[in-house]
């Protein structure tokens, strides 16, 4: 095998197949980024055995030339070394040679390095996905869905279905849910008419994948595909093949956990309410909740408190746009609630409580597709 | 007005029991009286160590939490009793009764020690003349010397009351510092242990005198905000409240048990772990709290000793999540060696008046169910001041198990 490539080509693809290598993975050969010349490009593979990532540089993008004097091959580098070796190298190119006894020879103006390479043949092969169950989605709107929700899926392993963000298509739309049972974020978008009759199985994808799936992702318009099967989703751009096992289990329904009554509506400034609960929380943060209580006051004023005894307290208020029905007090978690308003993507909000013990809803003021909700907290 | 009273400041009394438990033991059994006498945990198994011990038996060297055989051969002769709870919990009662008959700003530390806030009693006499009778009426009533100090505030009388054993009663104003406490060596100041005490040597502080004299901001970037209270307290000034609920401040509930024998039987060590948490839950829940981090302590047959634990995402409460967590943290970390002594303990322990509870989205409807009562009891607490329903205690039965503590809940909530 033999190539010469523009090095900063060749680093954002392994950056991007790094993210699915591990130190601690139960297979050696995994701890490995794999490298396969063709004619047409340069495949690099990361894969950890839940997530897989290929990551292709075509020979020539655009009459743009990235790579040069291909001959065709493939080998195994350590991933522990491989990177940092590209990122250090001196010059704009790279050539990577590899001979018969796998060793791997990288050389960038007066530097070479020479790397124990590991038989590509004992690289397992990824499975390929067959299934006509795909969709097509702009990538800045995947890029979306995946930030206004993933931030909810529970870190702790107590219900492991709740690690994962759950997907589903249910009339024409394309929905996210992700919670931790402490609070909920959903987003949905329709589907275009063409794709719109395509049923897939309801599928719980696990968070890690598609936090690290949005950072390899270009804020673009470029379509990216996704297809699932029962146990793989597969995200396929121009370049990219990401394919992340799926969780177990079912997902709990959450639609009907969901009120549709609301005893009190408050309609505020997204901005001007979350500065207010971030300078809340700054004392919060020491006691067990970052708990703040918010409640509502004469004239359209929301009053936002919070009191740590061994710290000290805070007041504040916000002028709401306008407040309907009943007063209301209620306790939650700092954290939670910036979250929530930090996906709502819209300047003005609107949020709709049922009691200072049911959870309450966070939507943009003009739409019903982002959807953020939260348990309050009880004090004892 | 009275010339022994301060028209601004407090009097602080600190009464500390002279070796309690055994000075009970005398009383009641007056033979005793000059002998060395040590009370130890069951004296008859390898497991017991000194609790307590008379003048005479420590001026041979006999120290508190000293194994059994240890004691024996430095002081031949000991007589060793075995702790008789009920007679020390019972002089402890009366011990307080005096005590409230002056003032009822007392705030016990534990059995056998509390403080007094005499500052508006001035009607009973000056501040020697109450903590004479005081002590007068605890030695000729019950038979039990103490030792009192008087000061303007808490540290000092405790300090104070430190100074002169058995039967002492000393003053320790601001004036007298410089000759009373400042020359004493840091590690016998209240509030400083060994580890402190070498942090300090490190930074040339030796005396309570040199803790007054060195740099705060040194001090602080060595022990943290202690550094600052350590020093006031070292010139004097210690503004805490004598705090008659502060007995109720507890950060964790654990219980122990040694085993009548080493073990690697499995169901024997699950049916310790299950009355450990029994006990635990019990007392979790007497106090109204609960807790989120479990610790687990493994003793081994070569007194190898280790603790793990576990924080918790939520809470807990219950016998059933403390044993669940117990278990769990007991098979992750059981090294397969016979065992001798196992423990558990909940910490991170809160009132939970004091804390509050997420609410999750799958089982909400159960606490949302009672929100018409909160909000009756949040709004008659706004009118009426704190809380006027209180939860009916229950009644328990079973033995006590952390003596000490749970002694003073009884007292304090009867």
């Amino acid at each position: 095998m033999k190539f010469v490539i523009q090095r900063d080509q060749l680093m954002e693809s392994v950056q991007h197949v790094m993210k699915a290598i591990s130190s601690r993975t139960a297979i050696p050969i995994l701890t490995g980024l794999k490298i396969e010349a063709k004619e047409t490009g340069i495949k690099l593979t990361g894969s950890d055995s839940d997530i897989s990532i290929e990551s292709f540089i075509p020979t020539e993008d655009n009459g743009i030339v990235n790579i040069e004097q291909i001959e065709a091959g493939s080998i195994i580098v350590q991933a522990k070394y491989f990177p940092d070796i590209i990122r250090k190298l001196p010059q704009k190119t790279v050539e990577i040679i590899t001979d018969n006894h796998l060793n791997v020879t990288i050389r960038s103006g007066n530097a070479e390095f020479h790397l124990n390479g590991q038989d590509a043949d004992e690289y397992p092969q990824l499975p390929q996905l067959h299934t006509d169950e795909s969709f097509e989605l702009p990538t800045d709107l995947l890029k979306d869905l995946i930030k206004q929700t993933v931030f909810a899926v529970s870190t702790v392993e107590t219900r492991p279905i709740l690690t994962g963000v759950n997907m589903k298509v249910e009339e024409g739309y394309l929905n996210f849910v992700a919670t931790d049972s402490h609070r909920l974020a959903s987003r949905r978008i329709p589907l275009e008419s063409q794709t719109a009759s395509i049923t897939f199985p309801s599928v719980v994808v696990p968070g890690k994948s598609l936090t690290e799936l949005n950072k390899i992702l270009e804020e673009d318009q470029e379509s990216v595909e996704v297809s699932v099967t029962e146990n793989q989703i597969l995200f396929r751009t121009k370049n990219l093949y990401f394919l992340s096992r799926l969780l177990d289990g079912k997902y709990p329904e959450t639609s009907r956990l969901i009120p549709e009554q609301s005893k009190t509506i408050v309609y505020g400034q997204t901005k001007e309410l979350l500065q207010s609960i971030d300078r809340a929380s700054l004392l919060a943060k020491e006691s067990k909740n970052n708990v703040v209580r918010l409640q509502t006051k004469e004239n359209t004023v929301l009053e936002i408190s919070s009191n740590s005894p061994e710290v000290g307290k805070v007041v504040d208020e916000v002028t709401a746009d306008s407040i309907e029905g009943e007063d209301l007090k209620i306790s939650f978690s700092a954290k939670y609630m910036m979250d929530a308003l930090k996906a709502i993507e819209n300047d003005h909000v609107k949020i709709e409580f049922t009691g200072a013990m049911r959870p309450f809803i966070i939507r943009p003021i003009d739409n019903d597709q982002i959807l953020q909700l939260i348990l309050p907290v009880r004090t004892y | 007005m009275s010339k022994w009273y301060p028209k601004k400041g407090r009097v602080i009394l600190h009464v500390d029991m002279n070796s309690f438990y055994a000075s009970v033991e005398m009383a009641y059994q007056s033979s005793l009286k000059g002998k060395p006498l040590a009370i130890a945990g069951n004296p008859e198994e390898r497991k017991g160590i000194i609790i307590t011990s008379s003048y005479e038996a420590r001026a041979k060297g006999v120290k508190t939490t000293m194994p059994l055989w240890e004691a024996k051969r430095l002081c031949p002769e000991l007589i060793v009793m075995r702790p008789n709870f009920d007679r020390y919990r019972i002089a402890s009662k009366e011990m307080f009764k005096i005590l409230y008959e002056v003032t009822p700003y007392i705030q016990p530390v534990s059995i056998d020690e509390g403080y007094m806030d005499i500052t508006s009693c001035e009607d009973q006499g000056s501040p020697l003349a109450i903590a004479e009778r005081i002590q007068t009426k605890i030695l000729s009533q019950l038979d039990l010397p103490c030792s009192i100090g008087i000061a303007p505030n808490k540290f000092l009388a405790k300090m104070a009351s430190d100074m002169k054993k058995p039967l002492g009663i000393t003053v320790l104003r601001k004036r007298d510092l410089p000759y009373k406490l400042w020359p004493l060596p840091v590690a016998e100041m209240y509030g400083i242990g060994g580890k402190t005490a070498d942090k300090l040597k490190g930074i040339d502080v030796e005396t309570i005198g040199d803790l007054v004299e060195a740099d705060l901001f040194q001090l602080k970037r060595l022990l943290g905000i202690n550094g600052e209270r350590l020093q006031n307290r070292a010139k004097g000034i210690d503004p805490s409240p004598v705090d008659p609920d502060a007995i109720h401040d507890f950060k964790s509930i654990g219980s122990s048990e040694t085993l009548p024998h080493d073990t690697t039987d499995e169901t024997e060590i699950k049916k310790l772990l299950r009355h450990l948490a029994r006990n635990v839950a019990r007392r979790v829940k007497r106090k109204h709290a609960v807790g989120q981090t479990v610790q687990l302590m493994l003793r081994y047959h070569n007194r190898k000793t280790v603790t793990r634990s576990v924080k918790l995402p939520d809470y807990i409460e219950n016998e059933e999540d403390l044993f669940q967590t117990g278990v769990d943290l007991f098979e992750h970390n059981w090294n397969g060696e016979p065992i001798r002594l196992l423990g558990i303990t909940l910490q991170d322990v809160a009132e939970k008046k004091d804390i509050a509870k997420q609410l999750d989205l799958f089982t909400y409807e159960k606490e949302a169910s009672k929100e018409k009562l909160y909000v009756a009891i949040d709004q008659l607490t706004e009118k009426y001041g704190e809380n006027p329903f209180k939860r009916i205690k229950e009644q328990e039965e079973e033995p006590r198990t952390s003596f000490q503590k749970d002694f003073l809940d009884d007292y304090f909530h009867q």
